[in-house]
């Protein structure tokens, strides 16, 4: 479908209520550009990071004034700071309303992950996760040559739930992002219940790890954390992180909650000293901060809608994100969308295949980041398809 | 100090960015919970200076407001591989970042050892390496120190056939001593020649404070022969403790396989504050300076009180103190001063202790004359 300049400033339109000045006055030349013959101009001195899942506006200034005063016990370990590592077991406690026993920190989710293939995987026991999904754990299997099972998400980005419990039966593990990365689909608190209790039921001894790294941005109201399915059973462990809606993904703060023996094994296995000072102290500062977290959830949402609309206006289906970034599908190959996206100054995320034929991922950036960037979009997207076109009529004669 | 209304409603009424922490003082003072002065912190090794402002403002400034703290460090990594290359005159893929040395430790362990390969360290050494193996599954061939407290270099490198890997702590936590470059030379060679596959990992944490002259770093070595890797860490003389950056010297080859896990632990702070610290060898220059001034104090303090300290080349003690450590230990805790663990199979005798600033070293002492029971004969 061919994008008109028309229908592509329509798109910016109807979600556009905060429009940078500055932006409406540019938007003609850009949108000139966005029809896809001016040759593109040199990426922006600061190119827009889209590729990584990130909060665009990092902390907030709570955490970063902790942060910056604790920087005067940089040179303490993280058990002997003003606010230790046990502080902030408690803050995570808190905050998810379990007891600090129930809480294992990480060096990002990143370490949890990895921990829990160690924990409960063997060559014997393969791990289950789903294809596309988060590939941290099906990374560490094959580094330990721990078998993987992959099982291809639904139509709509969905984990299909049916099929991994099926394939459950004699795993030592299965993962389930919820909401998953990176197709930003969610499964209700029912339906995660459901597909714990079968587990349990069909083979009791698969542990069941539930990744809820996005559930800060999640607004579908079906959806809740298993938080309280990870407290009633010894091998259901639900993980988080704080690089999201917490924004300090450069800072390392991930963890588990679990019962106190799963939460003691983790701990057995976690990289000495894995959360620094300075992460330490602010993230406690985040997780007291509750109304900033909303407000990011708020902020994020509005973008989101956005962005989904601004694709839905291109013509691509856009699956239904409960998280900070969308899974559209562009038609492009993924390879091809970021390179053309990174040539005009917009970065996106990698190939998850088997969806990287045509799918991409997008990071939400902030509104003024994601109107610049529809523009990079839709000239991109109107240069593959009139590239496409090209090559059909070309090749039509033959067979 | 006192709280009253008019405090509070003042700071509740304040705008902008001071108002949370203007309320969170006022709730300090409100419910009584500011943070008593901390005890005198000895126990853990760590410089008690930190990074020292120079890089502390260095991170400040890049990290701003703070949109960089939100961003995962793929870059930032990159930079300080290049900046500690520069600083050895070596090439950024000679050299591993880790999540402190730690990281570093953990994954030759896991790259170089299996339950085949064994692991070899000295029975009083740096626990890292041997308590990583032992978790998975790697058997560990312990090698007791010599009377003098020494790593013994000989019993090791018999042990080192159809090992893995042989560990070497230099200065050796916790007995404070080091092996001189002449030694460690012709132990390489011989663990070398012992067996074909075996790494030797030298884990120079305390380099910086090495003050005898024999001592010489493997680094040179250590990029050139894919068998030996150095590992070093920002948490001692750099003072980073906290921050959780350390690094290993390799041949690329070794280098690669190293790099197990990759760089996500790594954090923004950390890394900032490291690249700026490499580039400032006065700095280092100047604490050690410090240390063995402090230290000299400290051994010396002991000496006249009765006490034989090892010939520390860190920054810590390791004294016979005559005593159980955790009787010293519970006692000088009382007294606000916090000394390090058991060290079996020493435990019953010695004590480790790390070296603070020489004022807080004065004021330790007190606390130790008092517990030992020999203030009179000291001063």
């Amino acid at each position: 479908m061919p994008v008109s300049r028309r229908s592509f400033l329509g798109a910016l339109r109807p979600a556009a209520p905060a429009l940078a000045p500055a932006f409406v006055a540019a938007r003609g030349r850009e949108a000139l550009i966005a029809m896809g013959h001016a040759n593109p101009e040199p990426p922006a001195p600061s190119a827009i990071l889209l590729d990584s899942n990130e909060n665009p506006l990092g902390p907030g200034p709570v955490a970063m004034e902790v942060l910056s005063r604790t920087l005067t016990d940089a040179g303490r370990y993280p058990t002997n700071s003003r606010t230790t590592a046990a502080d902030l077991r408690g803050a995570i406690a808190r905050r998810v309303s379990v007891a600090p026993g129930n809480v294992a920190l990480g060096a990002g989710s990143w370490e949890i992950l990895r921990t829990a293939v160690r924990l409960y995987t063997s060559s014997a026991r393969h791990l289950v996760t789903a294809a596309p999904s988060y590939e941290g754990p099906e990374r560490m299997a094959a580094q330990l040559g721990v078998g993987v099972q992959r099982v291809p998400v639904d139509r709509d980005g969905r984990l299909d739930l049916a099929r991994m419990a099926e394939a459950a039966r004699w795993a030592g593990l299965v993962f389930v992002c919820n909401p998953n990365n990176p197709t930003g689909t969610v499964h209700s608190a029912a339906a995660i219940a459901e597909f714990v209790a079968r587990v349990a039921r069909e083979s009791p001894d698969t542990a069941v790890l539930i990744d809820e790294a996005y559930h800060d941005y999640v607004t579908d109201p079906g959806y809740a954390t298993a938080v309280p399915l990870a407290l009633l059973r010894p091998n259901v462990i639900v993980s988080r992180t704080l690089s999201k809606a917490y924004g300090l993904a450069g800072m390392r703060v991930g963890y588990a909650i679990a019962q106190p023996r799963t939460i003691e094994s983790f701990n057995r296995w976690a990289m000495k000293y894995n959360t620094n000072t300075l992460a330490v102290a602010a993230a406690i500062a985040s997780l007291d901060d509750a109304a900033h977290i909303e407000a990011e959830r708020e902020r994020n949402a509005h973008a989101r809608a956005f962005t989904s609309g601004v694709f839905g206006h291109l013509g691509c289906r856009v699956m239904d994100s409960q998280t900070n970034f969308v899974f559209v599908e562009t038609g492009c190959p993924a390879a091809e969308f970021k390179e053309a996206c990174a040539k005009r100054g917009v970065l996106v995320g990698r190939e998850f295949p088997p969806l990287e034929k045509a799918h991409a991922r997008v990071s939400v950036g902030t509104i003024e980041e994601m109107q610049q960037a529809s523009l990079v979009f839709g000239e991109v997207i109107g240069a593959h398809r009139s590239g496409a076109a090209e090559a059909s009529r070309v090749s039509g004669g033959q067979p | 100090m006192s709280y009253t209304r008019r405090a509070f409603v003042k700071a509740a009424g304040l705008g902008g960015a001071g108002v949370l922490a203007a309320r969170r003082q006022a709730w300090a003072a409100l419910t009584g919970t500011v943070p008593p002065p901390r005890p005198l912190l000895l126990h853990n090794n760590e410089n008690p200076l930190g990074p020292g402002p120079a890089v502390l403002d260095a991170v400040r400034a890049a990290l701003g407001t703070g949109g960089r703290a939100g961003r995962y460090c793929f870059d930032e990594v990159a930079v300080l591989q290049r900046a500690i290359a520069d600083r050895f005159a070596v090439t950024p893929e000679n050299v591993v970042i880790g999540c402190g040395s730690t990281q570093i430790l953990r994954n030759a362990v896991q790259v170089f050892t299996s339950p085949a390969r064994p692991l070899v360290a000295g029975q009083m050494t740096y626990e890292e390496c041997p308590s990583y193996a032992e978790m998975i599954g790697t058997p560990v061939r312990a090698i007791p120190l010599t009377p003098t407290l020494q790593l013994d270099l000989e019993a090791t490198a018999a042990s080192a056939k159809g090992a893995g890997m042989v560990f070497l702590n230099n200065p050796n936590n916790p007995t404070a001593t080091v092996l001189s470059g002449n030694a460690v030379d012709a132990f390489i060679e011989r663990v070398l020649a012992a067996d074909p596959a075996c790494v030797v990992l030298i884990d120079e944490a305390y380099h910086d404070y090495v003050t005898d002259p024999s001592h010489r770093s493997q680094a040179a070595r250590a990029v050139k022969d894919p068998r030996v890797i150095v590992a070093r860490t920002f948490s001692k003389a750099h003072g980073m403790a906290g921050m959780r950056v350390g690094y290993g010297l390799a041949h690329p080859d070794t280098a690669k396989r190293l790099a197990w896990e990759g760089s996500m632990p790594l954090n923004i702070a950390g890394l900032l504050a490291a690249t700026a610290s490499i580039k400032d060898q006065a700095r280092i220059d100047r604490e050690q300076a410090r240390n063995t001034e402090a230290r000299r104090f400290t051994i010396e303090w002991f000496a006249r009180a009765g006490f034989r300290s090892t010939d520390s080349q860190a920054n810590f003690l390791f004294v016979d103190i005559k005593r159980p450590a955790k009787e010293f230990r519970d006692a000088c805790k009382e007294q606000g001063v916090l000394v390090a663990r058991d060290f079996p199979p020493l435990e019953k005798s010695h004590v480790r202790i790390s070296i603070g600033t020489l004022a807080e070293m004065r004021s330790a002492t007190e606390v130790f004359g008092k517990v030992l029971g020999v203030r009179a004969k000291v001063a």
